[in-house]
């Protein structure tokens, strides 16, 4: 059984559609980019999945259990957390604050504190400044505590979306670092949007590129990062390569 | 008679008002972009229930004959109570709805409270007697202060203490400022809005029925109309304090009520009539200078 399965999803705001029957899923442990040029609907697939934005066609599934159609906070108690665009952190409120919003839905209050140590064992600065309000971070920490406030959920299913958004390059890589560490020791599914096709090669892991709300290519990160089919995704030619398959 | 201490006096127990009134709407604004103008009738309904449901001129006494200790928790409820219930009846099923539509239905809410209230209890203001001996006089530094005067004082520096706690130091309390901040991510990390909302809903009723309270001892009237004047007051204060910061709200309250005892003692007695619009240029001063209000939240946007 699949992680997480999306079957012919669309999604509108208003008349104007983001997702056109989008079909993807993701094996237990598995590492899933997404890809797209802007506007193509990425976020928007995120949003979908952890019930922010309401599905107007098609259904999601997370380990068997219908997510479409369910409130946020209870797709939340499913597993599934998620770090969103632009890291949303609560400004006013403190790093450990930040921290202890998502374990509201835990009642396994000895994990909760190794979890929390944890966290602040991969993420040092968030330790030495979690008396401060989040707002004074910097972006990378910001990064940082977006991703440990994810994770005091104890998710099954992590979804982070361009971790790498206005961030140095060697502060990317400590977050991939970190992502990947994680997802070796608890066991993650990880869905990640990411833009850059050799970043996401060089992580490893499959890849779904996005355009104009619908999937035109899916195949291994490392096969989009030695061609150009993500720039032909991007722009509209499909000619596949061996091994990767572009649709339509 | 020395006029400084109570100047004083006068600043802070109307600020206290102001501040406690300003305090139950920033509440649910910061939760769900409501500006509740409801709020007003609240404190009115909160001062009827001190008195039995009849249309007679002479009130009579019903909660309000209960003993204090009694008497204090059963109208915080019975505010906490009418505010849930209009959550759950109302605003609850205007969660997708436009802050405009939401403010107007609050408009709605308030005309039905007040027209029931009036059927109920007629238009006539009446005469009550709610611990008639709060209004001794008592002497401090030269001044002669209300003794009621203290209370309010008091009971907004507890009220306010007694807010920060619970905001700082509980789980809903934490909820309610990851909620105020952003909804959608606290859900996203399984804060559960029904909760949060109903006990935004719960405090800001509470609230009004301390206000309520404080009214009915110092006026000494139980009119229908009587929160609507400190309901405009206090929600101009959460727009100077930056609306739906908390601790804008009472710093607004107390700024408005400083400026308005500073200009019913000052302005020459020919203009003091007009006080009110003095004030008011007050805030549109402020709010020309700082649009955002005072204590306007700070954005979490991204930084790089």
């Amino acid at each position: 059984m699949a992680r997480l399965g999306v079957f012919d999803l669309s999604v509108r705001y208003g008349k104007v559609p983001a997702l056109m029957d989008v079909s993807l899923h993701l094996d237990e442990g598995e590492r899933l980019f997404v890809a797209g040029p802007n506007g193509a609907g990425k976020s928007s697939l995120l949003k979908a999945i952890s019930g922010a934005v309401p599905t107007t066609h098609g259904r999601i599934e997370m380990d068997g259990e219908l997510l479409s159609g369910r409130a946020p906070e209870n797709i939340a108690r499913l597993g599934l957390s998620m770090v969103p665009e632009g890291r949303e952190i609560f400004g006013t409120l403190s790093v450990e604050e930040n921290l202890r919003v998502g374990t509201g839905i835990r009642r396994d209050y000895q994990a909760i504190a190794e979890d929390m140590q944890e966290i602040y064992q991969s993420f040092p600065v968030l330790h030495e400044r979690r008396h401060t309000s989040a707002g004074d971070l910097s972006g990378g920490q910001q990064q940082m505590l977006a991703i440990g406030r994810a994770l005091m959920t104890n998710p099954k299913l992590l979804m982070v979306d361009e971790p790498s958004l206005g961030l140095a390059p060697n502060i990317v890589d400590q977050v991939y670092d970190t992502l990947i560490a994680l997802q070796k020791a608890r066991g993650l599914t990880l869905l990640i949007v990411e833009q850059s096709s050799v970043r996401a090669a060089r992580v490893g892991g499959r890849m779904v590129v996005l355009r104009g709300g619908k999937v035109v290519a899916t195949g291994d990160a490392g096969e989009f990062a030695e061609s150009d089919l993500l720039n032909e995704a991007y722009f509209g030619q499909s000619k596949a390569p061996s091994g990767a398959e572009t649709h339509r | 008679m020395n006029a400084a201490p109570q100047l004083l006096f006068d600043a802070l127990s109307l600020g206290g008002i102001y501040a406690m009134a300003a305090l139950g709407i920033a509440l649910i604004f910061g939760v769900m972009n409501l500006v509740n103008f409801a709020h007003g009738n609240y404190i009115a309904f909160c001062v009827f229930a001190l008195i039995l449901p009849s249309s007679d001129v002479v009130a009579v006494m019903f909660i309000g004959k209960l003993p204090t200790l009694l008497l204090i928790p059963v109208i915080l409820a019975i505010g906490a109570g009418i505010a849930v219930a209009s959550e759950y009846v109302i605003f609850r099923h205007m969660r997708g709805a436009t802050p405009v539509a939401m403010m107007i239905s609050s408009f709605a809410l308030g005309f039905v409270i007040q027209n029931v209230m009036l059927t109920v209890y007629s238009s006539r203001a009446k005469a009550i007697s709610l611990w008639p001996d709060l209004n001794t006089p008592v002497d401090i530094a030269g001044a002669s202060i209300p003794l009621l005067q203290l209370i309010v004082i008091a009971t907004t520096l507890i009220v306010v203490a007694g807010l920060a706690l619970l905001l700082k130091k509980t789980r809903i309390g934490l909820e309610m400022r990851a909620a105020a901040e952003n909804f959608t991510m606290a859900r996203l990390l399984g804060v559960r809005a029904n909760v949060v909302i109903t006990g935004a809903f719960a405090l800001s009723g509470a609230l009004a029925a301390a206000v309520a309270l404080i009214m009915a001892t110092q006026t000494g009237v139980a009119d229908i109309r009587m929160g609507g004047q400190i309901m405009l007051t206090a929600f101009i204060a959460t727009v100077i304090g930056g609306l739906g910061s908390l601790p804008g709200a009472v710093a607004a309250g107390f700024l408005i009520g400083a400026i308005s005892v500073v200009l019913q003692t000052f302005l020459p007695l020919e203009i003091r009539a007009f006080r009110d619009a003095f004030l008011y240029l007050f805030v549109i001063v402020i709010l020309l200078a700082k649009p955002q209000g005072l204590f306007a939240l700070r954005s979490a946007g991204p930084r790089v």
